[in-house]
């Protein structure tokens, strides 16, 4: 990209900060108790992939995935990787994305994982690195295509002097997707409601895929089929359900019976093979920070390839080894707590006290399933826009891999940076902000 | 091997209209090496339409929708059985293993596994029947102490509960000394109820103990559901919609 160019981006940051407000992109997160709505903040910088760079990311991701959708199908039947001894059981079955409710089931296609969002960085030397696996329900897809169709009013000079891919095929792979694990009716995106964080997100796909935005008192399960309540009074069935709530709240009749956004019996649909449900229930257990450590080794178990892209160097304390490694090296590590989310649970050892440090060293020694330990990455820093001046922030990469007939990455993802310049946390619920991420065609 | 005739039924009724009922039975007892059903009838009133299906644990599940407003719901199984406990199962599953939302135990269980622990020996079989007579000499059975939300922990606390809680603290004990083990609903010949006992499994086959009476399980029991506690066994859950304050619940079962 020429400087001119940038500069044009640059200078319209606020038109589409503007433009965003209009359109209400926001997020919504609890503080406290208090639901508040925050505008998700974004740098008109874009992240910049080289067709090159990109190529090889997307080698590595749709290998990742095919694994990781191996590794589901095995946990929830024969559980061979577990048998072999290359998966511990007890990281399985303490797991608490593990669902025995699960064991049997057989999604449409085999495929569990349907929108996997996989977060990556770049480090100082070009390589790239997981960091975590995101195959429950990934969310903030929408931002960078909203933030693309306002630049691209705003801007479009830019993309008439760049050979950028256009990223609005998310809503064909999205629906293509959704096709595949159809099993017979119209499409829906169940959202918990206007009170979520994600609304706008479920709102603005449900409108580009062309399927139904739809909350649970509209449906039922009769007859073991899902149906929609029309307006009439009447019904319509749906054959794949692409939910935006959590595993446990999503059927009160098996999981927790307090559920009230749930769909009674959807379940015993879905085991019958009658509604698809997208991601499968029962997915946590292969995202779980503590089997984030295994997924190398599932590559290797399933399909038998090298790795093509890298975990950050990761320690187990479960292992002696690991543990004794990670006990005096405390100080330097980044400590993560496999049951938190969303940044949350993440703790830099070079943030602490020594005191700390040492209460720290106790509780993963009292604990030592409980966390995993990481070497800290020194990552990228990517240029943002603040105040007008262009200073230098720690960035990450979500990755959207669609897996429908077959698994495609999408030529482009969130790119979330830090507003803090200290700051490696980049997750939005934090305070950060985001930026669109271009993937060149050539 | 017993040829048992047995009957249950609920009543469910409404102070009100209710609408939109979602209901999920496991109620027909599933058949295995060790129990056969030679017949079974499931009655439901008012007529509704359902669907079959197993879940992940091996039970039967009858599922249903009743849209219309409705005060009442009885259902009622008759059926006869041959159960013959020689006949061993082995559908083990590794999460047997592992605690469960209500066998969870807090420092307190945790503590008294770690006092008996060490007369905790031998056989599967053996260790079973010794920490049932511990739990016997702990605790009481007393009806109305606890009730369906009752973790092992909480009835632990209370050194009281019925046959659900007894269970409930033998599979938490059983799984920390390391031994996999299921909680069975069933119907057995010592009350007009249904009753839970625990299932632990030996090595190559599951083993019936009753831990409320403290004894082995014969072909007196009749199993009709099982799973990791309670929650996965109930034998009926539903949701409904209404004005409804109050549900009564009325149950009777009979093995003869």
């Amino acid at each position: 990209m020429t400087q001119q160019q940038f500069t044009k981006a640059v200078g319209n940051a606020n038109e589409i900060n503007e433009l965003l407000r209009r359109y209400g992109v926001k997020f919504g997160i609890y503080k406290n108790g208090v639901f508040n709505e925050q505008f998700f903040p974004f740098d008109p910088i874009p992240r910049v992939i080289t067709h090159e760079d990109f190529q090889s990311i997307e080698k590595g991701l749709v290998q990742r995935v095919n694994a990781l959708n191996e590794f589901l199908f095995d946990i929830y039947h024969d559980k061979k990787i577990v048998n072999d001894g290359v998966v511990p059981e007890d990281f399985i079955y303490i797991s608490k994305g593990y669902l025995a409710q699960c064991e049997g089931i057989t999604p449409k296609n085999n495929v569990y994982s349907h929108i996997s969002g996989i977060d990556l960085v770049q480090a100082k030397d070009g390589e790239w690195y997981i960091l975590e696996d995101n195959l429950r329900i990934p969310s903030g897809a929408s931002y960078p295509l909203i933030a693309r169709e306002l630049t691209r009013i705003a801007a479009p000079q830019a993309f008439e002097e760049n050979s950028v891919v256009d990223n609005r095929s998310y809503a064909k792979l999205l629906k293509e997707t959704m096709e595949y694990a159809n099993c017979g009716g119209i499409r829906a995106i169940l959202t918990p409601g206007r009170y979520n964080a994600a609304y706008f997100e479920h709102s603005y796909l449900a409108e580009h895929t062309g399927s139904v935005l739809v909350q649970n008192d509209e449906l039922f399960v009769e007859d073991n089929m899902l149906y929609h309540r029309t307006y009439s009074g009447g019904k319509t069935r749906i054959g794949v359900l692409y939910r935006r709530i959590a595993d446990e709240y999503l059927d009160p009749l098996t999981f927790l019976p307090e559920s009230l956004i749930g769909i009674p019996n959807l379940m015993e649909a879905y085991r019958s093979g009658n509604v698809g449900i997208i991601n499968a229930p029962g997915n946590g257990v292969a995202d779980d920070k503590g089997i984030y450590y295994f997924v190398p080794k599932m590559i290797k178990y399933y399909l038998e390839e090298e790795p093509i892209l890298k975990n950050a160097p990761t320690y187990l304390p479960f292992y002696n080894n690991d543990m004794k490694y990670v006990t005096e090296h405390l100080d330097t590590l980044v400590i993560k707590d496999v049951a938190e989310a969303g940044g949350y649970g993440v703790v830099f050892g070079s943030d602490l006290t020594k005191e700390k440090l040492e209460e720290f060293r106790k509780t993963i020694i009292a604990e030592p399933r409980r966390f995993i330990a990481q070497e800290v990455i020194d990552f990228l820093d990517l240029p943002i826009l603040d105040k007008g001046k262009t200073v230098m922030r720690k960035a990450d990469l979500r990755a959207f891999i669609l897996s429908g007939k077959e698994t495609k990455v999408w030529a482009s993802g969130l790119t979330r940076f830090s507003r803090n310049p200290d700051s490696f946390v980049v997750n939005s619920s934090q305070g950060g902000g985001f930026k669109d991420t271009w993937v060149l065609s050539r | 091997m017993k040829r048992i005739n047995f009957y249950y039924s609920t009543k469910l009724t409404f102070d009100d209209y209710v609408h939109n009922h979602s209901f999920a039975l496991r109620i027909i007892p599933p058949e295995t090496p060790s129990q056969i059903n030679i017949s079974c009838a499931l009655n439901i009133n008012p007529f509704v339409s359902t669907q079959q299906t197993i879940d992940a644990f091996g039970n039967n599940v009858t599922s249903g929708y009743l849209r219309e407003d409705h005060r009442f719901l009885d259902f009622e199984i008759k059926g006869t059985a041959d159960i013959d406990h020689t006949k061993y199962r082995t559908d083990y599953m590794p999460c047997y293993l592992y605690q469960s939302e209500y066998t969870q135990p807090d420092s307190i269980l945790k503590n008294f596994y770690d006092g008996i622990k060490g007369n905790c020996t031998g056989s599967a079989s053996e260790r079973a029947a010794y920490l049932s007579n511990v739990l016997s000499d702990t605790i009481s059975y007393e009806k109305g102490s606890t009730d369906t939300k009752t973790t092992a922990a909480q009835a632990f606390m209370l050194k009281k509960g019925v046959c659900q809680d007894f269970s409930h603290i033998l599979i938490s004990l059983l799984r920390m000394d390391g031994i996999a083990a299921r909680y069975i609903a069933g119907l057995a010949f010592c009350d007009g109820e249904t009753h839970s006992w625990v299932e632990y499994w030996t090595g190559d086959h599951w083993e019936g103990i009753d831990p409320a009476n403290n004894c082995p399980i014969s072909d007196d029991y009749l199993v009709i559901s099982q799973g990791r506690d309670f929650r996965d066994c109930a034998i009926d859950r539903g949701v409904m919609f209404g004005k409804y304050t109050k549900q009564l619940q009325l149950v009777r079962s009979v093995l003869s």
